[in-house]
């Protein structure tokens, strides 16, 4: 039986987010949240791998109290438990401690056989945390995976490689980062979700985990956000070619080939 | 043995209600609703009127995420180029908090948490399939060929509620019965909102208004603030919509946005979002049966509403039947039957309420609202009235008899239509 973490983050819905134009910061107040896409789709493989090859699924996130929702949403499709990992003292944090943060939680739940996680979040893009959890742990790794077999202790996956797929044979225990529409996430069931309300969260904060407060947090993280700016969308403000111009291109279009 | 004693469908003001009535007497309750966080597809005009929450809630006016109170309330008509309005703006409305502007998406969510906190087991995200039922009783839903079982189903689905029409326990919605509202929040910031239109950080102005310029659609519009943003929008029944070919309400919405009186007001905003809802209008005669064995209706989809043309009123009818179908509820249980004739407590309460009162006393309301010339004949005329009297043009004077008759002549009324017509409104209204 399989000790199975899908590692999960409340994101806003990139949707509703837009920039401000004046302090240059993401305007998040219309946004909903939502499961961060890519982390559905972990969940998803987890549950696959789960239905294949028996196991147990604990979804866990770090973030504020208001993202029990998104646990019970995942554990609604499929997952057993759900741990959310909150505390004022987490708050602030940069990758570097988030991966550390979590590779604890892990540890401090005793530790598990595959941990999945999304390829990246859609609010801050840096693919940074699940490759973290695994070098803070100690696990083998794969990133930006759209298929899992399990063989004897072996886990068999498919990788994304920029136009090409890449299967490779890893051993256990290990991190995988699952690709966004990797599979078709199923929905979660009212019966599914009944049964993870009635099972509730557990709630993990650091008087349990007792991380040092210098490696965790604001104080952790050695990202410093020097200036931002926002540049103007390039196809909205389309210098108009002239007639001429055009004649232009076509001809060096006809020269390179590309028309006839 | 049931998993629940109530199952509510849809976490909109009716369900929720419902629900905080319910699991705060001690009832295991259950409350679906489609969209996550709950409420969250929930559409209105945006004002609440009355303080009918106060009765399961009481401090809900200091909790609840209220935009404005109204201190100004405007009616009129506008025509292509005038509008005649009246401003009634009252210290009365300011003493007694009488309406609120509301976002729904903010409002619902934070009731459907109020229900949770009363006990409630509140699931968002999930659309219930179908309705189950046993020896002619509804004893549960079903969802992803799995069963969940209650006493009884309280259904606040909404303005179409289908549920209800596929179990039969009500017709499919007809044309009549439903006008289309669409609706546009326009970002406007606190400080122009208040300077505009002469308001405190806290007051508010709710307008409607008679579409005069749009011919036979007998189209309305309102207009509203809140904090930071204008809801506006037009209202139009679906009969006058099809009628007249209408497919793109958006351009009547553009067309009410571009209107001279109109178009400052929301001058230097920006749409920030934008939706199109149903809304009941077909009043007493679309009320379906509200209750049978193991299941009451609530709300929209029960067809509450009030609307003349110059009062929009769908919020307070919600909570009110959703609070007496969960006191219904509450008082089977203790009878411990669900029966027709137990949940027939909840009709009682409505026809000793203003809700059923309402639909009676008006139920001819239609007849009104459906005349045409209440939108194309009285707006021009009343604007030709007020010219002619206004507007000095170096002429005789006229007494205000001759300048009725001129104008009913110029605009083809005849004095004896305009008299019936008038005295029906004096009757129906």
């Amino acid at each position: 039986m399989l000790k199975i973490a899908v590692m999960i983050k409340q994101v806003p819905d990139s949707q509703d987010i837009s920039i401000d134009p004046v302090t240059k910061t993401l305007n998040r107040s219309m946004a909903r949240n939502v499961v961060n896409p890519p982390d559905v789709n972990a969940t998803e493989a987890a549950i696959q791998l789960k239905d294949k090859y028996g196991g147990e699924i604990t979804v866990i996130t770090m973030g504020p109290p208001m993202a029990d929702t998104a646990l019970l949403q995942l554990m609604g499709m499929g997952a057993d438990n759900g741990v959310l990992v909150t505390d004022r003292v987490f708050a602030g944090a940069d990758t570097w401690p988030t991966g550390f943060t979590l590779a604890s939680v892990a540890d401090f739940l005793g530790g598990f056989d595959v941990i999945f996680c999304g390829e990246e979040t859609t609010d801050s893009s840096t693919g940074h945390v699940g490759p973290g959890i695994a070098e803070f742990l100690g696990y083998e790794q794969a990133t930006y995976v759209h298929k899992v077999e399990y063989e004897n202790g072996f886990l068999i996956v498919v990788r994304d490689i920029e136009g090409a797929e890449e299967t490779i044979k890893i051993g256990t225990p290990a991190v995988l980062t699952i690709t966004l529409n990797a599979n078709e996430p199923r929905n979660p069931t009212l019966k599914r979700k009944i049964d993870a309300y009635k099972k509730g969260i557990r709630l993990v904060t650091n008087k349990e985990l007792r991380l040092d407060p210098a490696c965790i947090g604001l104080k952790g993280s050695p990202t410093i956000v020097k200036d931002m700016k926002t540049v103007p969308d390039p196809i909205k403000n389309p210098s108009k070619p002239t007639i001429e111009e055009l004649d232009k291109v076509v001809s060096v279009l006809i020269e390179k080939g590309v028309v006839k | 043995m049931s998993d629940y004693d109530a199952i509510v469908v849809g976490a909109g003001n009716a369900g929720s209600a419902a629900a905080i009535t319910m699991a705060s007497k001690g009832l295991s309750v259950l409350l679906v609703d489609r969209s996550d966080p709950p409420g969250t597809k929930n559409l209105s005009g945006g004002v609440l009127w009355g303080n009918d929450l106060a009765k399961i809630l009481p401090k809900w006016q200091s909790e609840a995420p209220l935009e404005r109170f109204i201190q100004d309330k405007k009616i009129g008509f506008l025509t292509e180029k005038s509008s005649i309005i009246i401003d009634f703006k009252t210290k009365v409305f300011e003493e007694n908090k009488v309406g609120h502007t509301v976002l729904r998406s903010k409002f619902d969510p934070w009731l459907a948490k109020k229900a949770k906190e009363a006990g409630a087991t509140v699931i968002p995200g999930i659309t219930v399939e179908s309705l189950v039922k046993k020896d002619g009783k509804i004893i549960g839903v079903e969802e992803s060929g799995d069963a969940v079982t209650s006493n009884v189903v309280i259904l606040a689905e909404g303005i179409n509620p289908r549920l209800a029409i596929e179990a039969g326990l009500r017709p499919p919605l007809q044309d009549w019965e439903v006008s289309v509202g669409v609706k546009e929040i326009i970002k406007l910031s606190p400080q122009k909102i208040e300077d505009r239109f002469n308001l405190s950080s806290t007051s508010g102005l709710a307008s409607e208004y008679i579409l005069g310029n749009l011919g036979e659609l007998n189209a309305g519009a309102f207009f509203y603030t809140n904090k930071d943003s204008i809801s506006l929008g037009i209202v139009a029944p679906m009969e006058r919509l099809r009628e007249n070919g209408v497919t793109h309400t958006y351009d009547i919405i553009e067309q009410f946005k571009e209107h001279p009186s109109i178009a400052p007001l929301i001058d230097g905003g920006t749409v920030a979002e934008y939706g199109a809802h149903m809304i009941p209008e077909g009043g007493l005669e679309m009320v379906p049966q509200l209750f049978g064995d193991g299941y009451m209706i609530v709300g929209d989809s029960a067809g509450f509403g009030f609307s003349n043309g110059l009062v929009l009123q769908g919020m307070n009818y919600a909570f009110l039947s959703g609070i007496f179908a969960g006191e219904a509820a509450v008082e089977a249980k203790s009878r411990n039957d669900f029966s027709s004739s137990s949940l027939s407590t909840y009709k009682r309460k409505l026809d000793n309420s203003y809700v059923l009162k309402d639909l009676r006393t008006f139920k001819d309301l239609r007849k009104v609202t459906n005349n045409k010339s209440m939108y194309t004949t009285y707006p021009k005329m009343l604007e030709s009235i007020l010219l002619e009297m206004l507007w000095e043009r170096g002429q005789p004077k006229k007494k205000v008899r001759e300048i009725l008759g001129s104008c009913a002549a110029d605009l083809n009324v005849g004095k004896l239509k305009t008299a019936t017509d008038f005295y029906y409104m004096y009757r129906r209204m």
